[in-house]
């Protein structure tokens, strides 16, 4: 049987069950027969017992799996369920009653086969009555399923099975024993009968109705009992099926569960409301949290916190006043008011002694108003990230309206709602941000592509430059120009901070230090010039500081202007030692007129095969370590000195590196760094034979 | 960090500068500024003895109030700078424009 697919257990314990109570019934009626025509049928009680058991037990199977099935069913149609099949049992019985009333004293009245026939269907009906209620019991009973409640269980339907079979034991009489099992049964279904943890979950309408069917199922239970006890004193039957612990228990636990459900829900009527409030300021409290979707907006998460306060406070009107692009007041979601009322509101409100004179008060206040209709009034603040948005005021008929739970809660849901607001600024802001990334990736292409890719130099010298900004964007510029077969210029200039002001301040630099290369000034001429031209288009509390130096690879001559950049380190192997040229000039855009002219310097120096410049920005020199100390001018000169015989590009590499492992394996160099490396080879007429 | 203190000796107004001013804090140091000139103060000394260091930002600070202090006459000194700091004044060549010295005293007296 139990290979079987699970689909047809159903049936086929209905149809078991059904098939045990016709042998139930045909064994009886051949004993009663037999009785009748005193002849011994050979039918020991046993059989009917054993019967009697099989009838339970496929009946609990076949409940039990209809029940399982259905599981999804609310409380209320478990509670109809067994209502029904009790007032079909009740029913079923009454008629039987009637039936034999208007027979009256006639001989079929008297007919032992037809009683016996009514009996067994009444037995029947009551046990699948008893039975499918239990189970019904059950799901409600382990309805928030914990250890001990599922033990205690258990217990029961152990002691239910050994009361099945304790017919055997006292022969169906009503002795010290049949009394001392109804006891145990009876206690444990008292302990069951406080599991009526599914009430409180029942609202208002449908506590009326399971009243209504608890009630049923008492007057069934009750009458039904009745109806037994009549059976079991009658002697027409000739083996007692109703006398037994088993039957008698049901009838015990049904009608204690059934009682106990119906008390508690009878007195949990006036406070159902209570629950329903909660319940409703918990879901409330879900839609709330649940975030909003960036293309909502607030308006919606303010709505709900409207409404979640509305109820959870019985507030006869409320209106928010939402601060909008920054002081401006916009009043809106009026609740109940129309405008004019409102702002007769506000000026009670305003006139109440209790309303302190901050427009937006740190914590929820109650106020009493004077007022032909409203009576009290709560102003609650609402603040998204530490910044006031607005308020909601909620206004009540009654005076002193809002109690310490409601605020508490009216609180708890302005938090929430102010949280969801929150997320919901933050989400697009970080959708914005994510937009601002794209185009930051792209002004650092662009900037990329505004410093030189490929560096102008004649074979007499070796050159290489290196940047990198601290942000996507930065404000660091290097370039060469060829002036002619003997002329080259290097320049690197550096705006004052970083970021995306100064990557534009670098692009004007670059577009007005090209022009001003190729006019062939003097180093001096050229800052003088740029500094003008820069002064027109920098911010105020914005300077560049550039370095210019003019190669004459014939001459073997530099000429060099400083404006308040870095100074440049120059090694000389002649004197083999290097310094910084500290040559004086202001950097541009700090004097804003001619007298810049009179600030800048120019100094003309000789260079020989194996000199080495070092141009820097002040990223470098500036870059700290972990504790604060400065890479310094001495770190550069050394190592320069160090690896002067290695290539620039070698050099460079040694510089970079020795300032990453100086800030430290996760230091961040905090301002944009550049370096351009020249190294004076043979000189190229000595190369040419 | 930077702590910003506002005294008062000798008719000037002294602001001392206390740990570093960079781009985060340099606005600070901005409305202090701007706070003296709008009061009409026309004598103010910056002491720079507890300045541990100072941005190109915080330099762009001082350079923005240049033509102010010359078009209303207001004589602004620097005092007491590390050499450190000093040294970035001077590379950039503000030494030229601010009158910078190595004691308050000596500042105060000139």
């Amino acid at each position: 049987m139990f290979k079987l697919p699970s689909i047809h257990i159903g049936k086929l314990s209905m149809l078991l069950s059904i098939l045990v109570w016709l042998a139930l019934l045909f064994v009886d009626l051949v004993r009663i027969f037999g009785m009748i025509n005193t002849l011994e049928s050979g039918i020991s009680s046993e059989i009917t017992w054993i019967l009697e058991i099989l009838f339970f037990f496929t009946l609990y199977f076949f409940y039990s799996h209809t029940i399982e099935k259905n599981k999804q069913k609310d409380f209320l149609n478990l509670i109809w369920r067994a209502a029904t099949t009790g007032i079909f049992a009740t029913v079923v019985a009454l008629l039987i009653e009637l039936f034999y009333y208007s027979l009256g004293e006639s001989k079929l009245a008297d007919e032992p086969f037809l009683k016996n026939f009514f009996y067994h269907v009444n037995f029947a009906l009551t046990t699948i009555f008893l039975i499918s209620s239990a189970l019904l019991w059950k799901h409600l009973i382990l309805y928030q399923k914990t250890k001990q409640v599922v033990k205690q269980w258990q217990a029961f339907e152990f002691a239910l099975l050994v009361a099945m079979f304790f017919v055997f034991f006292n022969k169906n009489n009503l002795d010290y024993s049949f009394i001392f099992g109804m006891v145990i049964l009876l206690v444990i279904s008292i302990v069951l009968s406080g599991n009526l943890k599914w009430i409180p979950y029942l609202n208002f309408k449908e506590k009326w109705k399971s009243l209504l069917f608890l009630f049923l199922i008492l007057i069934c239970t009750g009458f039904l009992f009745r109806r037994f006890l009549v059976y079991s004193n009658a002697e027409v039957y000739q083996v007692n099926l109703t006398d037994n612990l088993f039957l008698v228990a049901l009838f015990i636990f049904i009608f204690l569960y059934a009682l106990f459900s119906f008390l508690v829900t009878l007195f949990n009527l006036p406070t159902s409301s209570v629950f329903e409030q909660k319940l409703t300021e918990a879901i409330n409290f879900q839609r709330l949290s649940q975030s909003i979707k960036p293309d909502e907006n607030e308006e919606q998460v303010l709505d709900i916190l409207m409404d979640s306060c509305m109820s959870a406070s019985y507030a006869d009107g409320a209106w928010l006043e939402i601060i909008s692009h920054g002081s401006e007041v916009a009043s809106m979601q009026r609740r109940f008011l129309d405008q004019p009322t409102q702002e007769e509101l506000i000026s009670a409100i305003e006139q109440s002694s209790d309303f302190s004179k901050t427009q937006y008060p740190l914590e929820p206040q109650t106020i009493r108003l004077n007022h032909p209709k409203f009576e009290s009034a709560l102003i609650l603040p609402l603040e998204v990230n530490n910044s006031k948005i607005g308020k909601m005021i909620l206004v009540k008929e009654v005076k002193d309206g809002f109690n310490k739970e409601m605020i508490s809660i009216i609180e708890t849901f302005s938090r929430q709602a102010c949280i969801a607001v929150e997320n919901h600024r933050l989400l697009n802001q970080a959708i914005k941000n994510e937009r601002y990334q794209e185009e930051l990736k792209i002004a650092q292409r662009v900037q990329k592509a505004l410093l030189p890719t490929k560096l102008d130099h004649p074979e007499s010298f070796e050159i290489c430059a290196y940047s990198n900004a601290a942000d996507e964007v930065g404000g660091d510029y290097y370039d060469t120009y060829k002036l002619d077969e003997d002329r080259y210029v290097l320049i690197m200039g550096d705006v004052s901070g970083k970021g995306t002001s100064a990557a534009f301040h670098m692009s004007q630099m670059k577009g007005i230090f090209h022009s001003l290369i190729q006019l062939n000034l003097s180093p001096a001429e050229f800052m003088i010039r740029a500094n003008s031209a820069l002064s027109k288009c920098l911010e105020r509390n914005h300077f560049i500081t550039a370095s210019i130096f003019l190669i004459n690879i014939q001459e073997q001559k530099i000429c060099h202007a400083r404006a308040g950049h870095v100074p440049t380190l120059f090694y000389q192997t002649s004197e083999n030692k290097s310094e910084f040229m500290l040559v004086d000039g202001l950097g541009l855009g700090i004097l804003r007129n001619r007298k810049y002219e009179n600030h800048v310097q120019e100094k003309t120096f000789h260079y020989s095969t194996g000199d080495i410049l070092v141009l820097i920005t002040d990223g470098i020199v500036e870059a700290k370590n972990q504790k604060g100390q400065q890479f310094g001018f001495e770190r550069i000169r050394s190592l320069v000195e160090i690896h002067k015989d290695k290539t620039p590009k070698e050099i460079q590499n040694l510089l970079i590196d020795s300032l990453h492992a100086f800030v430290g394996g996760n230091g961040m160099i905090d301002d944009d760094y550049s370096m351009m490396v020249v190294k004076f080879l043979t000189p190229q007429d000595k190369i040419k034979p | 960090m930077l702590r910003l203190e506002k005294t008062k000796e000798s008719s000037y107004d002294i602001i001392s500068l206390h740990g570093e001013v960079d781009a985060s804090n340099s606005v600070e140091l901005d409305e202090v500024i701007k706070e003296l000139i709008d009061s009409g103060s026309k004598m103010i000394l910056v002491d720079g003895s507890k300045l541990e260091y100072i941005s190109s930002a915080g330099l762009g600070v001082f350079m923005s109030y240049l033509e102010d202090f010359q078009d209303q006459d207001i004589r602004f000194k620097i005092s007491n700078l590390s050499p450190k700091v000093f040294e970035v004044f001077k590379i950039l060549g503000l030494d030229q424009l601010i009158p910078i010295y190595s004691t308050k005293s000596e500042a105060l007296a000139n």
